[in-house]
């Protein structure tokens, strides 16, 4: 099979002209959106924060604890009330990313389930308030149950257990991460 | 037939008559993956909408000057570009939709809908002819996607566009939105059109496998089976595209 | 220990609880059109198996440069211009050098080109982040699991050409719902990872 110099270069340019067109585009679009989702996605970070830990006014610097990242949340007068961190755990479908807000008496304010790829209808109930809410106010290790939401049990979302456990085992991790850095404050 | 009639005759030969998903049986992945909700459902058929639009209008406007033996290749170059521009815009404007459709937003690029489209139509049509039928296509694809997303979300979920409806609210029948029921409705759905057509005189859906595709006309499967080799061609004249 | 342990459970999770084909819906077109002769779905499985390696491999240290450069909005389109030189420089590559193979593999080749399946465990790596190791057991175990839903369909529909189906429901109709019924079974894989290494 021979092939005339003509006969290359000619598909190659023109192939070469759509690229550079197509990507010029894309970098322009890009330049457009990029800021756009930067501020979107620390926008949805700071309204989940509040509404994880709803008392306070404004939030410290992002630090990281191990593989957590955490930051204070303060009150109007610039006094730490509590901490909001945020951590993973594998789930169902991949990892549950939950945003934990804990006050400064140690018992969770409230959660945010950030992304997760559990199935629609089972896993994915756990971002409703129902589930949620079943967090307020412990601390502790907590465990799933499938029955009952006293003391250190959380009721377990119905046929979605792996997914209330991922959730919970972040859960977790942040309390005993805030008990950490409180001890280590404390000395 | 004039003008104007014909270019409507593109577009609406997509909704029913060529129905992508239903009549063609094309782009059938998304069909069943981002049917679970409405809402999602039809977000994925506009996404691809706009993409199918854009491009066929694009292939078709530069359909003189794209050389043939790199066509495949400057089809996906620009398809792509398009699937990516629309994916930034969701993200930054609809970021709940990017969410929900996940993975499947970029792998509009691999639908073969569109690549189907720039192959079969706009590569050999005018420009308007090629907008209409692109819309016309995309249109049909997300009033199917619609189709299963309805029957999927109110028996599954008990719920319309979110909206809950009482008795099946309380009542799910869950399977319905895990991977079966998408199956299973796509069959149904699909048993329903069959039977329409029948009673129209029309043929029936059928999966006709590599014909589909739209690389069939490059692909070698079809001809390894009928027993000829029409392969060594077609490879060669790709070896220069990257 | 740790390091096995992740990826033998990244491995089983693509396999069964979450397989490409009946719960991510990924590579459908070949799954219904390909799987009606058992020996035509092994040898197309074979080379996704093949052809996701290789594009995972390939991709891994583009992407690396991409997101150096700030340049991951443009992962989609070069990961598959990346995957369709891949294909095509493989089959030549078979073509010359190992004829057998291209035997068994060369014919489904170019089909594999437009695969969501293959663009799809190229961008989930991405999306989940996974380092080299994780990547390829990721993809391998996808292939794998394309492989077992594609044999298993297979046998299947071997045994649905001999059926007595209702005239309205054959042809796709009944193969959809039979991928339903295979695809309910592998419902029954639920937490099965997690129970062995959780």
């Amino acid at each position: 099979m021979k092939l005339s110099p003509k006969e290359i270069l000619i598909p190659a340019a023109a192939l070469l002209m759509i690229c550079i067109v197509a990507t010029t585009l894309l970098a322009l679009t890009n330049s457009v959106t990029a800021q756009k989702i930067a501020d979107m996605a620390a926008e949805k970070e700071i309204a989940s924060r509040r509404v994880v830990l709803p008392d306070a006014a404004s939030f410290g610097e992002q630090q990281s604890y191990e593989t957590l990242n955490y930051c204070a949340a303060l009150d109007s007068a610039g006094a730490e009330i509590g901490m909001v961190f945020t951590a993973a755990a594998k789930g169902y479908g991949g990892d549950v990313t939950v945003m934990v807000g804990i006050g400064a008496d140690g018992k969770v304010t409230g959660i945010e389930i950030l992304s997760h790829d559990e199935t629609p209808g089972l896993g994915a109930n756990s971002t409703k308030p129902e589930f949620k809410n079943r967090f307020v106010g412990k601390s502790g290790v907590l465990t799933v149950s499938k029955t009952s939401n006293e003391g250190q049990n959380v009721q377990a979302i119905t046929a979605a257990t792996i997914t209330s456990k991922a959730v919970t085992s972040a859960v977790n991790e942040a309390l005993s991460a805030y008990a950490a850095i409180k001890g280590g404050v404390s000395e | 037939m004039s003008e104007k009639k014909s270019i409507f005759g593109e577009f609406s030969k997509g909704i029913l008559a060529e129905n992508p998903v239903l009549r063609l049986v094309l782009g059938t992945c998304p069909t069943l993956a981002t049917t679970t909700s409405v809402s999602s459902a039809v977000g994925m058929g506009a996404a691809a909408s706009v993409v199918l639009v854009c491009s066929n209008i694009a292939i078709s406007a530069l359909r003189k000057v794209i050389p043939e033996k790199v066509r495949i290749p400057a089809y996906i170059v620009i398809i792509a570009s398009f699937v990516t521009i629309v994916q930034m815009l969701v993200k930054a404007f609809l970021p709940e939709l990017d969410e929900s459709l996940g993975v499947y937003l970029p792998l509009i690029v691999v639908n073969c809908i569109i690549l189907g489209r720039a192959e079969a139509f706009a590569g050999k049509n005018p420009v308007l002819a090629s907008a209409a039928d692109g819309l016309g296509m995309g249109v049909g694809f997300t009033a199917a996607l619609f189709a299963m997303g309805a029957v999927r979300e109110i028996l599954g979920a008990g719920s319309f566009l979110g909206m809950s409806i009482p008795f099946l609210a309380e009542n799910p029948m869950l399977i319905f939105i895990l991977p079966p029921g998408g199956f299973f409705v796509f069959g149904m759905l699909m048993a329903v059109v069959n039977r329409l057509a029948e009673k129209r005189g029309k043929p029936r859906a059928e999966l006709r496998g590599c014909e589909a595709c739209p690389m069939a006309a490059t692909c070698t499967l079809e001809a390894h089976e009928k027993g000829k080799n029409k392969s060594e061609k077609q490879c060669a004249s790709e070896e220069g595209t990257n | 220990m740790e390091m096995t342990k992740e990826l033998l459970a990244i491995l089983l999770t693509a396999i069964l609880t979450q397989n490409f084909v009946l719960s991510k819906f990924l590579g459908i077109c070949p799954f219904l059109g390909v799987s009606k002769k058992l020996n035509t779905a092994v040898g197309m499985s074979a080379a996704v198996i093949f052809v996701m390696a290789l594009a995972t491999a390939a991709t891994y240290p583009i992407n690396l440069l991409l997101v150096q450069n700030d340049l991951a909005y443009l992962q989609t389109i070069v990961f598959i211009l990346v995957i369709a030189a891949l294909v095509q420089l493989v089959e030549i590559i078979l073509k010359k050098y190992m004829p057998a193979l291209y035997g068994a593999l060369g014919i489904y080749l170019p089909l594999i080109t437009t695969n969501c399946a293959v663009l799809g465990v190229v961008i989930l790596n991405v999306d989940n982040g996974y380092g080299f190791a994780q990547s390829m057991f990721n993809s391998v175990g996808a292939g794998l699991g394309f492989m077992l839903a594609m044999v298993m369909f297979a046998g299947v529909r071997e045994r649905l050409e001999s059926c007595d189906v209702p005239k309205f429901m054959r042809g796709l109709p009944i193969t959809l719902v039979a991928a339903s019924l295979v695809s309910v079974s592998f419902l029954g894989f639920t937490g099965i990872v997690e129970t062995i290494f959780g």
